[in-house]
């Protein structure tokens, strides 16, 4: 901050910049520019992706412009959406039981070191197993139909929420325990009004990202063991030599974990109002 | 160059917080103060009167929404101007050695001086036994002089010192004070001092201004009548306990209205829920 100041060579002055004298103005400006930003960005990139097809310094062959995948007909048909539907129904499925378990486990061995001594070690070896590995296991498990699909995202989406839920409860200050129990607030008591909300907003933060792995998880699933959804729609579009389609498919994942994350994010916002938000400014 | 008689001259500055929203907060001022070089100020007043704002303001975290703040420095000082926090702002990451040696790694002094000045203000500040300590493991008095030492080391012109020993017992409150006494008696900075306690203002300061309830004003400034040096015994002498009244009639009354508002607004809060 120093060096913003004005130097008159031996002198130092803090005077008023715009950010002060007319706060409204600058705060305004500044979300204008933010906004333009978060547009211009990716639009520009788009832009760059279309004038490559139009100097043809892209295959057409290979690859889909983002006007073709736009203006694509496979965007008309009901099909399609069917399509997304199915994705969509597989992902939260898969999302909302895996954040369950995973916050239910992280809340318990959050707060029982013994539960801890007991599973630590073992949960974070199955945490690093690639879970696409999983496939011919859960296949033999839960058979041909959705469920080892479901079963797939839940597992993965479950790792990410147990630990960022089992270091949040024990991340919990001990002053705010201690408070609690100086009332003589029993376990429960102590988990309802101190531990759980204390944790809240570090677990969301590993329910967006959850949020975000459930997507990649879904695709991922779909591209190799299913025969309707997205994943089968981008897998289609290369056996078929139709790019259009795989890029559509690609182009609506896409969309799809971006307004995914940002509903967790909204939630978490509204469930945990008394956590910090991303981009406050600081004040004072 | 141009000649400055004064060290700080604060000129009519104001501090208005908004918030994206429409309220407003005018939290200082309009306030004119000259601080002459060398001279140890303290500020006193209410809570919420702004004090600790317009420290910020001198040390460049933030800006007056009016008028300026001169400050004259010499130029070829890497760290003219350093701040004690309340909350120590030591980094806990950090062993006491490595926060004491913060600033001066920041203005890229040498290796070997750093070690040098790291090494005198350990042993200064009774941390040599702990300099490999992290601030965790330390009581907070102790905390307080790594911050102390840390603000020190890079030789400010001046030093910013904001409410320093609010958070500590009475007994080190005192005892740091007399510390600060020495030390600043040696070496004779420019020192701006927020603090809520006038025995602390009268037995460090030169001066003690007295800031009004929000928006903070000046309502006086006093010279404090005491020769330097000062022993830490000026505490019992009767005159020391005069002039301590004198001040605090007048701070008084600030304190008066800043309850009277703080009782005002709870009182329209109640009649909302009410209505």
């Amino acid at each position: 901050m120093k060096g913003e100041a004005q130097t008159d060579r031996d002198l130092l002055s803090r005077v008023p910049t715009l950010a002060d004298t007319n706060p409204r103005k600058y705060n305004k400006r500044r979300r204008l520019i933010e906004t333009f930003l978060a547009v211009g960005v990716p639009g520009s990139l788009i832009a760059l992706w279309q004038l490559g097809f139009h100097y043809e310094w892209i295959d057409n062959r290979f690859y889909a412009s983002p006007w073709e995948i736009v203006s694509s007909k496979k965007l008309r048909e009901a099909e399609l959406w069917s399509e997304i539907w199915t994705s969509v129904q597989r992902m939260l499925k898969g999302f909302f039981a895996g954040s369950l378990l995973g916050v239910l486990l992280g809340v318990l061995m959050g707060v029982s070191r013994l539960l801890r001594a007991a599973l630590d070690s073992l949960l974070t070896a199955l945490y690093t197993v690639p879970k696409l590995a999983l496939i011919p296991v859960f296949v033999t498990l839960f058979g041909f139909g959705d469920l080892p699909r479901i079963a797939l995202i839940a597992v993965t989406v479950f790792f990410f929420v147990w630990i960022s839920t089992m270091s949040a409860i024990m991340g919990v200050e001990d002053g705010y325990r201690e408070a609690a129990l100086s009332f003589g607030a029993n376990k429960w008591q102590i988990f309802r009004h101190v531990l759980f909300p204390g944790a809240l907003p570090q677990i969301f933060v590993g329910l967006r990202i959850a949020a975000g792995v459930a997507v990649l998880m879904l695709i991922g699933v779909e591209l190799v063991l299913a025969s309707d959804g997205l994943g089968a729609l981008i897998e289609k579009g290369r056996t078929l030599f139709l790019p259009e389609l795989t890029y559509v498919g690609i182009a609506i994942s896409a969309l799809l974990g971006l307004t995914f994350t940002y509903l967790v994010r909204i939630l978490g916002r509204v469930l945990v109002p008394w956590a910090p938000e991303d981009q406050t400014p600081n004040q004072n | 160059m141009r000649k400055h008689s004064c060290k700080i001259e604060a000129i009519e500055v104001e501090k208005v917080f908004s918030a994206d929203s429409e309220d407003e907060v005018h939290a200082l001022g309009p306030l004119n103060l000259q601080v002459q070089d060398g001279e140890f100020v303290c500020l006193v007043g209410p809570s919420g009167c702004g004090k600790s704002t317009f420290l910020r303001i001198v040390a460049g975290l933030l800006n007056p929404t009016t008028g300026r703040v001169d400050i004259g420095i010499n130029p070829e000082n890497p760290t003219p101007i350093s701040m004690v926090f309340q909350d120590y702002g030591i980094y806990p990451w950090k062993t006491v050695e490595g926060n004491i040696r913060f600033g001066l790694e920041i203005s890229g002094i040498s290796k070997s001086r750093t070690k040098e000045v790291a090494d005198h203000w350990l042993e200064r500040m009774d941390l040599t036994a702990f300099a490999s300590s992290y601030p965790d493991t330390l009581s907070g008095g102790m905390r307080q002089r790594v911050a102390i030492a840390r603000a020190l080391a890079v030789e400010p012109e001046i030093l910013l010192m904001d409410e320093p020993f609010a958070a500590l017992d009475a007994q080190l409150r005192q005892l740091l004070q007399d510390e600060l006494l020495t030390i600043w008696q040696k070496e004779q900075r420019t020192v701006l001092f927020v603090t809520h306690s006038l025995e602390e203002a009268i037995v460090l300061g030169d001066r003690v201004i007295v800031m009004s309830s929000r928006p903070g004003k000046i309502v006086l400034d006093q010279k404090v009548p005491f020769e330097r040096p000062r022993s830490p015994e000026l505490r019992a002498q009767s005159d020391f306990n005069e002039f301590k009244n004198e001040l605090w009639l007048c701070l008084k009354g600030e304190v008066e209205h800043y309850l009277e508002r703080v009782n005002s607004v709870e009182g329209k809060i109640g009649s909302n829920n009410e209505g």
